[in-house]
This record gives structure tokens, sequence and C-alpha cells, in this order.
């Protein structure tokens, strides 16, 4: 009797397992199909209906985007500058923000904590619809810095969330030691506090990137057309149905972007490894 | 304490209320002009007129059920999913490594992009499509459901899906594996199933953080513009796209209206923040008994 219950048991779990196994599969497969599916559209001359693969593979989008290599190249460029900018202005931002938080105590923090995830609970066409009119005054309207101001309101938060958890989680008391052994304040942060922070820094610059990266509305109400960011540039395609080229900017700009993004966390979890996880749980 | 010291968090914050004043400018700007004061354009009288006007209007009603219905269905349902996915990911013992890896992907891919992958295996023409003609459930394209540019938002809300429930599992799974990894495993000593010991030990002691999870997907996605305005029909177009359509519009005397859409989703914003913290504040009660 026992027995015949253990081995019902044991099938029961072997079942769950495979069902289990089979939701993974199912996911993976929902998350790279897609993936594999605009990288072969990218080549794809004639694709009809019910083919399941192209009938006609050809160059000729990746070719125009060759062609236009100078112009693709100022675009990447640009894109990838304008988001890396964003996100270090992010991060020295979110640094002195957590930091006040974090480690001390003053009239108003209350209301700071409201205002830094202000933009979580706003969402950001409210915002940049109001603020329209303040960038065009301001004559910041239409420029790279107009455009960087915008981004870097939005993905402050992030930044802010991620490095004052870390802050949280890495005290002050190794600081301090630095001071007792006579260290001056600058020289204690940037020396001790600001390594052991480097990974949390690392993970919320690859967030901040990819926030800014991400824009596509607030670009074009404050950049007006004439910042041009990926997104800029591949939704008109997008729209009037140009999907080959469409296609190719995505797998060019967005590998790109990913790419980048993985180097920060790789760089992060080789540091946490590096210098022992003593300091982060 | 010294002064010094005194002053030195507002010196750490002056980079933050800089922008931080800047994102209120924008939010106190939009809402005065929506009571139609814009000197700019020569409207210099306080009205509710325009917020009147918006709410007898049924193409803006519309808009904001249909916004509400797809930032509420998006939500819903990556919450049951990106939780559901988190558990067989905890169970399987997949927290870390390759498979987490893959499952952040959506998280860092633009809404652009998604609009596109939508268009690409969605449409009618679409690579589920064919997949479905060749196992022989249709005969031809038109026979397979509309799911893009549809009234109903379907294309909308699978977009919102796609990258939504990654982002559920990547909010809340360290959360849940720590929590089940301890309570959970007391309850499964104590004679509780796995799942029993998920559904009645570890959610509950989650729901803050699942909760603060549904909030953040629904109020991205009652104010987003860019799936909505690649992926929506015509009508019901989303209050985004519509109150963006009103503030291009060439007569600038247009534009509280424009301002009184944006009002609503400040307003539903408001709204869901307040039955946020409510309910945070009711189940903090609840775990302090």
């Amino acid at each position: 009797m026992k027995n015949i219950r253990m081995q019902e048991q044991k099938i029961y779990k072997t079942g769950s397992r495979i069902r289990q196994n089979c939701i993974i599969l199912a996911v993976m497969l929902l998350i790279v199909v897609p993936v594999i599916n605009i990288a072969i559209w990218s080549f794809t001359a004639r694709w009809p209906w019910p083919a399941l693969f192209p009938e006609r593979f050809s160059s000729r989008g990746i070719g125009e985007i060759l062609r236009r290599g100078k112009e693709t190249g100022k675009l990447l460029f640009s894109s990838v500058a304008i988001s890396l900018v964003v996100g270090v202005l992010s991060v020295i931002c979110g640094c002195l923000t957590a930091r006040a938080i974090v480690f001390y105590d003053f009239f108003g923090k209350r209301l700071v904590n409201v205002l830094v995830m202000l933009p979580f609970f706003v969402p950001a066409t409210v915002f940049v619809m109001g603020v329209q009119i303040l960038f065009i005054r301001m004559k910041l309207a239409g420029t790279v810095g107009g455009v960087v101001l915008v981004h870097l309101i939005c993905s402050l938060p992030y930044a802010v969330r991620l490095i004052s958890d870390g802050m949280r989680a890495g005290g002050l008391s190794l600081e301090e030691q630095a001071r007792v052994l006579g260290a001056s304040e600058a020289e204690a942060f940037f020396r001790v506090g600001l390594p052991t922070l480097t990974p949390v820094l690392l993970s919320s610059l690859g967030m901040s990137y990819i926030v800014s990266f991400s824009q596509y509305f607030l670009t074009l109400l404050i950049g007006g057309g004439k910042v041009k960011t990926f997104t800029i540039v591949m939704v008109p395609y997008l729209q009037n149905g140009s999907r080959d080229i469409a296609c190719i900017y995505s797998i060019i700009f967005t590998g790109i972007s990913v790419l980048i993004f993985a180097v920060f966390e790789w760089i992060a979890a080789r540091w946490n490894r590096s210098n022992s996880t003593e300091f982060y749980g | 304490m010294r002064r010094e010291e005194k002053l030195k968090p507002y010196i750490l914050l002056l980079p933050q209320l800089v922008l931080s004043g800047m994102f209120l400018v924008g939010l106190v700007n939009g809402i005065v002009q929506s009571f139609g004061i814009i000197p700019a354009f020569g409207l210099t009288e306080f009205s509710v007129d325009y917020y009147v006007e918006t709410l007898q209007n049924t193409e803006v009603l519309r808009s904001l059920l249909f916004s509400l219905y797809i930032s509420f269905v998006s939500a819903l349902l990556a919450v049951v999913l990106g939780v559901g996915l988190a558990y067989v990911l905890l169970a399987r013992g997949l927290k870390n490594g390759a498979v987490m890896r893959m499952i952040e992907l959506p998280v860092i891919i633009p809404h652009v992009v998604v609009a596109l992958f939508v268009v690409n295996l969605c449409s009618q023409n679409g690579l589920i499509a064919r997949v479905i003609y060749h196992l022989g459930l249709i005969e031809n394209s038109q026979q397979f459901p509309l799911l893009i540019y549809d009234p109903q938002g379907r294309g909308i809300i699978l977009g919102y899906l796609w990258k939504e429930i990654p982002f559920i599992v990547y909010f809340t799974i360290s959360m849940l594996g720590s929590i089940n990894g301890s309570l959970g495993e007391a309850a499964v000593n104590l004679g509780a199933s796995s799942f029993t010991a998920f559904r009645k030990v570890t959610l509950p002691l989650c729901m803050p953080n699942i909760l603060t999870g549904f909030l953040i997907v629904f109020l991205f996605a009652m104010g987003a513009y860019e799936l909505p305005m690649l992926l929506g029909s015509t009508s019901p177009k989303a209050l985004p796209v519509l109150a963006y359509i009103r503030y291009t519009h060439p007569d600038l005397k247009m534009r509280p209206y424009a301002m009184a859409m944006n009002g609503l989703i400040i307003l539903v914003s408001l709204l869901a923040s307040v039955w946020y913290f409510y309910l945070m504040e009711k189940s903090a009660k609840k775990l302090g008994s």
C-alpha cells in the first residue's frame, strides 16, 4: 500500500516536472521566435502566404543600409551617445540622491521620496506635453541637450531605486573605518565607498541606458524630429510598410544595445565575484 | 550638528530637485492649461468647460474606457502569468543562469521593436496564421482572427504581455524565492504540498511586491503612446493617442481639450495610487498582527 502511494507520488512528480519543462520551453520559444523572425525578414525578398519560409532571399535591404553607411553610422553614434550620456548623468544624480536619502535625516525627506518616485506614478506622455512649452522657451526644444534632459528625468527614478537599495545593503561602516584611519571624506568615498558600489552603479547605468534608448514619444516631442535616434527613424518605416528596413534597423540597434547592457551586467557580476560578496547579500 | 552638516543632504539633492522641479512644472503646466489658461495663445480665463465638454464627448469616453480596459487586462494577465512563471522557474531551480537571462531579454527591448514583432507574428498573414494554416485549422488568411488594428486592442495587449510578463518575473522572483525557500519550506515540512505552500504562504507574504508590479504595469500602459499608436485601430483610440492628436491640432485653441484628457489620465493615476497605498497599508497591518 505504502509502496503504491510512493510510486504514485513519484509519477505525479515526474509528471509535473515534464509539464514545468514544457512551460519553460514554450516561454523560451515565445521569446526567441520573434527575434529570429525579424532576422529572417531582413534578408527576405518574397515571402508569400502561406509559406513558412521565404521564397526568395535578397540582400536589397542590407545593401540599402550599407549604401547609406555614413547616415546609418551617424544615427548609430547619436543614438548610442545620447543614451550613454543619459546613463552616466542618471547614475551620478542617482548616486547623490540615494546618498542623501539613505544616510541622512533631514526636513522634507518624505516629500523628496515622493518626488523621486513621481515619474513612476504620472505617465511620461502627460508630463512631456505639459513641459514642451517650457523647453521651447528655454531654447532646448529640438536640441540634443533638451532630449538628454527629458530622458534623464524619466530614467532617474530607476537609478535612484537601484542605487539606494545597494547603499542600504552596503552601509557606511567601511567608509567610516577609512575616516577613522585618517582619510578625508572625499577620499573615503572615492577609494572605499565607490568601489564597493560599482556593481550596482553599472546595473543602474545599463538600466538608464535602456530606458533612454527605448523612448519614442519624449524624443519626438522635445527633439521635434531634429534629434534623430533609433526609434524616431524606425517608426516611419514600420508605418509605411518597409518591413525589411524596419527589421534590419531593429536587429542592428537593439542588438548593439542588448550587447552594451550585457557588458555592463557582465562586469558587475565579475566585480562581485572578484571582490568577494561579503558586503552584498 | 554643524550647519554645514545640516546643509549637506540638500546639496546632494540639488540635481534631483532641479529635475523633479522640471517634472512638476510640466505637470502643473498641463493642469493649468486644462482649465483654459494659456496666455501665450491668448487664453486667460479659468474655466471647467473643457473638462465638462471632454466628459460629454462620446469619443473621449470610449477612449478612456478602452485605455482602462487594455491597461487593466494587460496588468492583470501580466501579474498572474508572471507570478506563475516565476513559480515554475523556482520549482525547476532556474532562478539564476541562462534561462533567467533569456527571460529578462524582453524587458530591455524597446516597445517600437515589440510592435514590429506583433505585426510580423500576429497579423492575418503573419507567422502564427501560417502555422495554423499548415495545421489545417483554417483555409485562408481571412479566417484568422483580426489580432492587430482591431477595436478590442488584442494586439496591444499581446505586445504588452510579451514585455511585461518577463518584467513581473524579474520584479518578483527574488522576493518569491527567498520567502518560498524559508517559510514555504517550513510549510512543506509540516505536510503541505509545494503548490499549496506557495499559494497559502508565499503569495500572501509577497502581495505588496506583486501589487507594486501590477501598479507599475497598469500606470505605464495607461499613459503609453507607442503600442496603441502602432497596433491600435482607428476607433476607439487609446486616450494618450487621442490627446496627442488634439495636442497637435493646428487650431491652438484646442490645446486645453488635449490637456483635459491628460488631466483624466492624471486622475486615473491618482486614484490607482491612492487605492494602492490603501491596500499596502492594509496588508502591512495584516502582516503586523
